[in-house]
C-alpha cells in the first residue's frame, strides 16, 4: 500500500514531529487549564506519532541501505524515536506521571529543530555501515543508549521542577502533576546506571571496529564519546560515594546530556568527508 | 409562588446555614434514636416514604407525602422524638418541595452545601443514611431514585468541576506535601515533637495515608506517652529528637517552646548521615519551633503554619470559584430527574412550577 503513496520520508518524519508537538500542546493545555491530565488522550497520539516516526526511520534506512544514522537529521530523528520507546518502557512500569508530555515535548522540539535546519540533512554514500556489523552495533546501542540519557536528563528537569516547586511553595498546575522528587530521583539514577551500561557496551563493539581499522575513526570523535562517556562514569561513580546526589545529580546529567547533544555535531563531520554523496530523500513511487 | 402540591416530595431540615449552634445542639439526633425515629415515620399514614438524614450539621427528613397533614405530621413526630416545642421547629426549619428538594438533595451529595466546601464526608453519611432507612423499611421507588440519584450526580460533579480539588485541611495539605516529597509514605517515619492539637491531626492525616513508623516526643514525658498510646506510636525521650532526627523522614513541630528547638545545625548532622533522602519539617508552633534558614537546606523542605494556611485559602477560594459550574450541573441532573419522575406518574404535575 505504501508505495502507492507519492511521499518522502521527510515529510513522513514532519508528520510525526507535528504529532508530537499535539502531544505536548494537549498535555500542556491539561497542565495550564488545572483538568484532569489528559493521559488517556496523550498516549494514543504519541503512540501514533511514534509508528509514524518508525515507517519515516524505515523509509530512510532502506534508502540509505542501513541504519539511518549518516547525518546529523538521522541522528536527531533516532534519538527522538529511541527516547520514546524508552519513554513507552520507563513511563509504565514506573508509573512517571507528565513523562509522556516532556517526551512528546522534547521529540516535537528536537524534531522541529532538524526539518529546520536542513544543513543537518546532508546526502552521504548510500551503504555507510554496510558489511560492517560491528559498526551497526556500536551506532544502534549509541543512539539507544543516547535514548535513556535523553530520558534521564527529562527525568532530572522534572526533579529541578518538583523541587523548585516543593522550595517556593508552589503546589498547583504542573507541581501537583509531577511525580515526588524521591521517586524522580531514585528512577534517575536506575536510568544513569542503565545509560552508562549502554553507552559502555556501545564503546566496547565501537573500539572492536577501531583496533582493525584505526584510520578510519578520527580522532577527534574518538575523544568526543570518550568525554562524555567518562562524564557519566564520573556521575555515576560520585553518586555511589553520595558526594553528588539529588540538586547537584540532577544538573549534572542534564549538564551531561547537552555536551553529548553538542558533541554529536562535530562526531558528525569527523566521518569520512571524501566519500562519494548520494541522495537520501527518495520518492516511494 | 403557587402552594406546592402536598402529594409529593417533601424535605424538612435545619443546617449550619440557618441554625445556630445552640438551636443544633437542641435538635441533635443521637444514632440510637434514628430507629425509633424512623418506626415512627414509617408507621404514619401520610407518607408512602421516609428517610432521616443526621449529621453534626444538619438534621433533615426526607418524605413522600400522600397527603397535606405531612408537613405537620413531620413536625409533629419530630418534636416529640427530639422533645422539642413546635415553635422551634416553625423558627428555624427550612421546607422544600420537588424540585427544590432533589436539587437540595443533589447540592448535599456534591458537597455544596456542606461547611467545608466540596468535602466528601457528606457523601458516607447520605449513603448511610439511606441504608439504615431502606433496612427499615422506610423507603421505596421514589426515594431510592432520589438519593441513587444524587450520588451519581456527586460523582458527575467531582468528576467535570474542581469542587474537591486541593485540600483545605492542614493536616491534608501536609500529607499531601509529604507525597510530593516521598510518593508513597508506607516507609516514611514520622517524629511528632510536642502535643499541639494541630500537630496531632497532622500526624493522624500521615497515618490515615500510610505512614506506620510514628514516634511522639515532648518536653513533658507524660503528655507524650499519653499521644504515642493514642496514635499507637513510639515514644522518643525529647532530650534524644537532636541525635536521633537521621532516622526520621518527616518531623512535625508543635510544642509551646518559646525558642526554636531543631536548628540549622541539628538537620546537618542528620544530612550527613543520609544525603540523598529529602527531610519534610512542618513547623506549625507559634513561635516556631524550627529554624526558618532549614529550607536553603538541600533536600530539606520546611513549611510552617503560615505557608500551610495560604495553601487552604488559595484552595478554598479555587472550589468556590467552581460553584457555580457545579449548580449548573446538578440543577440539570435534578430537572432530568423531576421530569423521569414525573413521566413515571409518581409525582403529579403541578400548576406554575417554580422551576
Amino acid at each position: 500500500m505504501l508505495e502507492t503513496l507519492d511521499l518522502s520520508d521527510r515529510s513522513v518524519y514532519l508528520a510525526a514531529t507535528i504529532l508530537y508537538g499535539l502531544s505536548a500542546c494537549l498535555g500542556l493545555y491539561g497542565i495550564l487549564r488545572s483538568k484532569p491530565y489528559p493521559r488517556m488522550g496523550l498516549l494514543p497520539l504519541v503512540s501514533v506519532a511514534f509508528l509514524i516516526q518508525t515507517l519515516a526511520l524505515n523509509l530512510r534506512g532502506a534508502s540509505v541501505g542501513g541504519c539511518p544514522l549518516g547525518n546529523p537529521f538521522e541522528v536527531a530523528q533516532f534519538i527522538s524515536w529511541s527516547a520514546v520507546l524508552l519513554y513507552f518502557i520507563v513511563g509504565p512500569v514506573c508509573q512517571l506521571r507528565l513523562l509522556g508530555f516532556f517526551t512528546a515535548s522534547f521529540s516535537a522540539l528536537l524534531g522541529l529543530t532538524a526539518t529546520l535546519f536542513t544543513a543537518w540533512d546532508q546526502p552521504y554514500p548510500a551503504g555507510r555501515f554496510g558489511g560492517e556489523p560491528w559498526i551497526e552495533l556500536h551506532a544502534a546501542l549509541a543512539i539507544f543508549s543516547y535514548g535513556v540519557l535523553t530520558i534521564l536528563a527529562l527525568v532530572s528537569a522534572m526533579f529541578l521542577l518538583q523541587q523548585h516547586g516543593l522550595k517556593r511553595k508552589h503546589h498547583r498546575g504542573i507541581y501537583a502533576l509531577l511525580p515526588s522528587v524521591q521517586q524522580l530521583d531514585t528512577i534517575a539514577w536506575r536510568l544513569l546506571i542503565t545509560g552508562t551500561i549502554c553507552l559502555s557496551a556501545a564503546l566496547v563493539f565501537g573500539a572492536l571496529f577501531w583496533f582493525d581499522n584505526p584510520d578510519r575513526v578520527p580522532l577527534f570523535k574518538l575523544s568526543m564519546t570518550g568525554i562524555v562517556w567518562f562524564g557519566y562514569l564520573m556521575v555515576v561513580l560520585l553518586r555511589l560515594r553520595k558526594k553528588l546526589v539529588t540538586r547537584r545529580h540532577a544538573y549534572a546529567t542534564i549538564t551531561l546530556f547537552i555536551l553529548a547533544l553538542l558533541s554529536l555535531w562535530p562526531v558528525q563531520t569527523a566521518r569520512q568527508p571524501g566519500a562519494t554523496p548520494n541522495q537520501p530523500e527518495q520518492q516511494i513511487p | 409562588m403557587s402552594k406546592p402540591n402536598l402529594q409529593s416530595l417533601f424535605v424538612l431540615g435545619c443546617s449550619h446555614h440557618e441554625t445556630p449552634l445552640e438551636v443544633r445542639e437542641r435538635l441533635a439526633l443521637s444514632p440510637d434514636k434514628i430507629p425509633a425515629l424512623l418506626q415512627e415515620l414509617r408507621e404514619c399514614r401520610d407518607f408512602s416514604e421516609s428517610l432521616v438524614l443526621s449529621t453534626c450539621n444538619r438534621l433533615e427528613i426526607y418524605v413522600h407525602a400522600r397527603n397535606e397533614n405531612a408537613q405537620h405530621s413531620i413536625r409533629e413526630i419530630l418534636c416529640r422524638s427530639l422533645n422539642i416545642k413546635n415553635e422551634l421547629l416553625v423558627a428555624h426549619a427550612y421546607r422544600l418541595h420537588n424540585l427544590s428538594a432533589i436539587q437540595h438533595a443533589f447540592s448535599l451529595a456534591a458537597g455544596l452545601d456542606s461547611q467545608i466546601l466540596g468535602e466528601t464526608e457528606i457523601l458516607g453519611q447520605m449513603k448511610q443514611a439511606l441504608a439504615t432507612a431502606q433496612e427499615f423499611e422506610n423507603t421505596g421507588s421514589i426515594l431510592n431514585r432520589l438519593f441513587e440519584k444524587s450520588f451519581q450526580t456527586a460523582k458527575i460533579v467531582r468528576t467535570q468541576t474542581g469542587i474537591d480539588k486541593g485540600q483545605v485541611s492542614i493536616g491534608n495539605i501536609a500529607a499531601d506535601l509529604a507525597k510530593r516529597i516521598f510518593g508513597k509514605l508506607q516507609n516514611s517515619r514520622v517524629l511528632l515533637i510536642g502535643s499541639g492539637e494541630v500537630g496531632q491531626r497532622t500526624a493522624q492525616a500521615l497515618r490515615n495515608r500510610g505512614v506506620q513508623q510514628l514516634a511522639v516526643s515532648s518536653r513533658t514525658t507524660q503528655n507524650a506517652e499519653h499521644l504515642a498510646a493514642q496514635l499507637d506510636a513510639d515514644h522518643l525521650p525529647f532530650e534524644q529528637i537532636h541525635k536521633s532526627l537521621e532516622q526520621f523522614d518527616i518531623v512535625i513541630s508543635s510544642t509551646a517552646a518559646p525558642g526554636l528547638i531543631l536548628r540549622h545545625e541539628d538537620f546537618r548532622a542528620a544530612r550527613r548521615v543520609r544525603p540523598a533522602q529529602p527531610f519534610f519539617l512542618i513547623d506549625l508552633a507559634m513561635p516556631r519551633d524550627l529554624d526558618p534558614s532549614l529550607n536553603k537546606l538541600e533536600n530539606c523542605y520546611l513549611y510552617n503554619l503560615d505557608d500551610l494556611a495560604a495553601i487552604a485559602n488559595e484552595n478554598l477560594a479555587r472550589r468556590n470559584a467552581e460553584c457555580e459550574q457545579a449548580h449548573v450541573l446538578l440543577n440539570a441532573q435534578a430537572w432530568q430527574l423531576w421530569l423521569q419522575l414525573r413521566r413515571r406518574s409518581f409525582m403529579p404535575i403541578e400548576k406554575n412550577q417554580n422551576v
